[in-house]
């Protein structure tokens, strides 16, 4: 199980009046400080897909990384089965595979060497990756291209790569930052079936996303974060319960709730 | 950190661009420099030697013998000095190449009348060989009176010979064929090499850190089960490994076309210069330069990461160009020795111990200041790479 309680982190800002006037409206710049995160805390079972939604600039891809162990937060504690991901988080990276939003490959090598490397950092043995990476190929559908240099990949190439070099060493918990933006139609279906895939093998997905089509078709709970904080944290018939009428509604009734 | 270190590596040699900085321009800048330098020199001096020349001469009658001589010169033209134009006005005008001015009082009798002044008007702002040209006409007339008064005043050869020099300074130097070259090669070989060094650590640098960035590949990396400081060495023995490789393939390209430009131009002073250097000293000319690119490498890979950009990396890193001159300038001041402090002073000790085992003249005992101010300095900027790769602040700008 994945518990993040009242999570919180601050940025220092070098220079306050040139940030953007919706910016410097913002509630969370205090002083030299912008409280990106301010209090986060979800839940997610095994086997569970979370959606963690909010307006852009909310805090989303700030939790995600905390999560991921790349920034250490301010306050707070974030645990995979009980274990703190903030006090050993070496020991937590084995256990996570995450995809950034920005996520990119080392274009002057082929896919298969991009994934290679990470399953080697991974600590896995040659064989090992290379039984993983055949499973992983015909899944994602990679085998085509797959040899080829990455400089030459399209987005869903890259998109498809990224995502079997996040799970090569068959991690508990996975965390994909907007898997599906930029994706054409095709791309993105390949993405959404592999999270169902991992659902089903009772791997816990948590995927920022802003469409929420995807939420209806996958998620069993619901995270909206808004101003950095948990605006929303519980099931998805919970969620869709804020406002019958549609999956929109009930989302700009949570951050409507929140702004008040 | 070797799995990183290797995989840097991969990607290093797969790029283009680092490759051509790392190896083919040090590979192929010597012989255009010594080829180019040879070629236009050459060529130069050959057009300045046998181009024609237009001149006027004023005077010509009291010279008779120099006037013919330049008359009969082939490459010699004669022009009229217009009468409304001063000499000056009319070269500056390119109206001919140089105007000869014959004292009207010229005698061919030195003992009688003294020396003659003849002026010559010429434009020196480029490269000529007009007094060159004029000397060839005049030494043979000017020995000859030489020769006619000398022989008036009834002066034998032998005693001519001691009257033209009653004194002689005859040098004798003591330093040997190494030492004369080295002081002269030493310091430009120290200039060379950490140019170069640097130059082809650069963009491994630069694409290190800041491209990772720019490419979205350092996040997942720093998530990745490896331990900080196992990632900066990575990287680190990378940048150093092109830096180190930069600079021997520019030492060797040196070494190489030396020889060959040596042997082949049977210029002798090169060959055995070249030959004079032993094993030992290349060997220890190349330890010393570890520590230096162990400096450069972590100044590379912190400012790198900083960066945002790998356009912003190199930015940073242009600077660092005119910072590392200056210890190398110190080193080719006259005066400045590998002793006491000088031998502590970072950078500035290894250009001048390069310099001393090139010339052959290394004090060994200095190798421990050398190597420990500069191993202290490289470990110390080391750990702030750890540290700086560690920043939040520095990680996600």
């Amino acid at each position: 199980m994945i518990e993040i309680t009242q999570l919180a982190k601050k940025f220092a800002v070098e220079n306050p009046k040139k940030l953007s006037e919706q910016e410097q409206k913002d509630p969370r710049l205090k002083g030299k400080y912008f409280h990106s995160v301010r209090d986060v805390s979800l839940k997610c079972e095994k086997g569970q897909v979370l959606g963690l939604l909010g307006p852009n600039g909310a805090g989303k891809t700030t939790t995600l990384r905390m999560l991921s162990t790349a920034l250490k937060p301010d306050s707070g504690d974030i645990k995979i089965d009980g274990r703190s991901v903030v006090s050993t988080p070496l020991i937590a990276r084995k256990s996570i595979g995450f995809l950034s939003g920005a996520t990119g490959l080392y274009g002057r090598l082929t896919g298969r060497e991009n994934i290679t490397y990470f399953g080697q950092l991974h600590g896995m043995s040659k064989k090992v990756i290379s039984n993983k990476i055949d499973e992983l190929a015909s899944l994602l559908e990679l085998e085509t291209f797959l040899d080829r240099k990455c400089d030459n990949y399209s987005t869903g190439m890259k998109q498809k790569t990224a995502i079997a070099r996040a799970v090569i060493h068959d991690p508990d918990l996975v965390v994909l930052d907007e898997p599906t933006t930029g994706l054409d139609i095709m791309a993105a279906q390949t993405v959404l079936d592999f999270i169902q895939r991992l659902k089903s093998k009772g791997i816990p997905v948590i995927f920022s996303t802003h469409h929420l089509q995807e939420v209806a078709e996958l998620c069993d709970r619901v995270c909206v974060i808004s101003h950095g904080q948990t605006g929303f944290d519980g099931t998805l018939n919970e969620f869709k319960a804020l406002a019958p009428a549609s999956l929109n509604q009930s989302f700009l009734s949570v951050i409507a709730g929140s702004n008040n | 950190m070797w799995m990183v270190y290797l995989k840097e590596l991969k990607e290093v040699i797969r790029d283009k661009k680092t490759m051509f900085f790392m190896i083919l321009l040090p590979l192929l800048i010597f012989p255009v420099i010594f080829g180019g330098v040879v070629y236009f020199t050459s060529k130069a001096t050959e057009e300045a030697k046998t181009k024609t020349l237009t001149y006027a001469i004023e005077n010509p009658q009291a010279a008779s013998q120099l006037n013919e001589a330049l008359l009969s010169e082939k490459g010699l033209e004669r022009i009229d000095l217009p009468e409304n134009q001063t000499i000056t006005d009319w070269i500056k005008a390119e109206q001919a190449d140089f105007v000869l001015v014959v004292p009207e009082d010229y005698s061919n009798k030195p003992l009688e009348t003294g020396s003659n002044e003849l002026q010559l008007y010429y434009n020196g702002a480029g490269f000529n060989a007009i007094k060159q040209r004029l000397n060839t006409l005049i030494e043979p007339i000017a020995t000859a009176s030489r020769t006619q008064a000398f022989e008036s005043l009834q002066v034998n050869e032998t005693q001519q010979q001691k009257l033209l020099e009653p004194i002689i300074l005859t040098e004798v130097n003591v330093a040997d064929k190494r030492e004369n070259l080295g002081e002269i090669v030493g310091g430009m070989v120290a200039y060379v090499v950490f140019i170069l060094c640097l130059q082809g650590a650069m963009i491994p640098a630069a694409d290190l850190g800041a491209g990772e960035k720019e490419r979205g590949t350092l996040e997942t990396l720093l998530i990745s089960p490896i331990d900080r400081h196992k990632l900066v060495l990575g990287k680190f023995f990378t940048i150093a490994t092109a830096g180190v490789t930069t600079s021997l393939v520019t030492v060797l390209s040196m070494a190489v076309w030396g020889i060959l430009v040596g042997q082949s131009l049977a210029i002798e002073a090169i060959t055995e210069f070249m030959g004079a250097i032993g094993f030992v000293d290349f060997l220890l000319i190349f330890l010393m330069l570890v520590p230096v690119v162990a400096i450069f490498s972590a100044i590379l890979l912190s400012l790198s990461i900083y960066a945002k950009t790998f356009k912003e990396a190199q930015g940073y890193m242009g600077p660092m160009m005119m910072v590392i001159i200056v210890p190398i300038i110190l080193a080719l001041m006259p005066g400045i020795k590998l002793e006491g402090v000088w031998a502590w002073v970072p950078l500035t000790n290894v250009a001048l111990a390069m310099k001393e085992l090139i010339k052959g003249t290394m004090d060994y005992f200095q190798l421990i200041a050398i190597f420990g101010s500069t191993a202290i300095i490289a470990g110390l900027l080391l750990g702030f790479c750890v540290f700086w790769f560690n920043k939040e602040k520095v990680l996600f700008r």
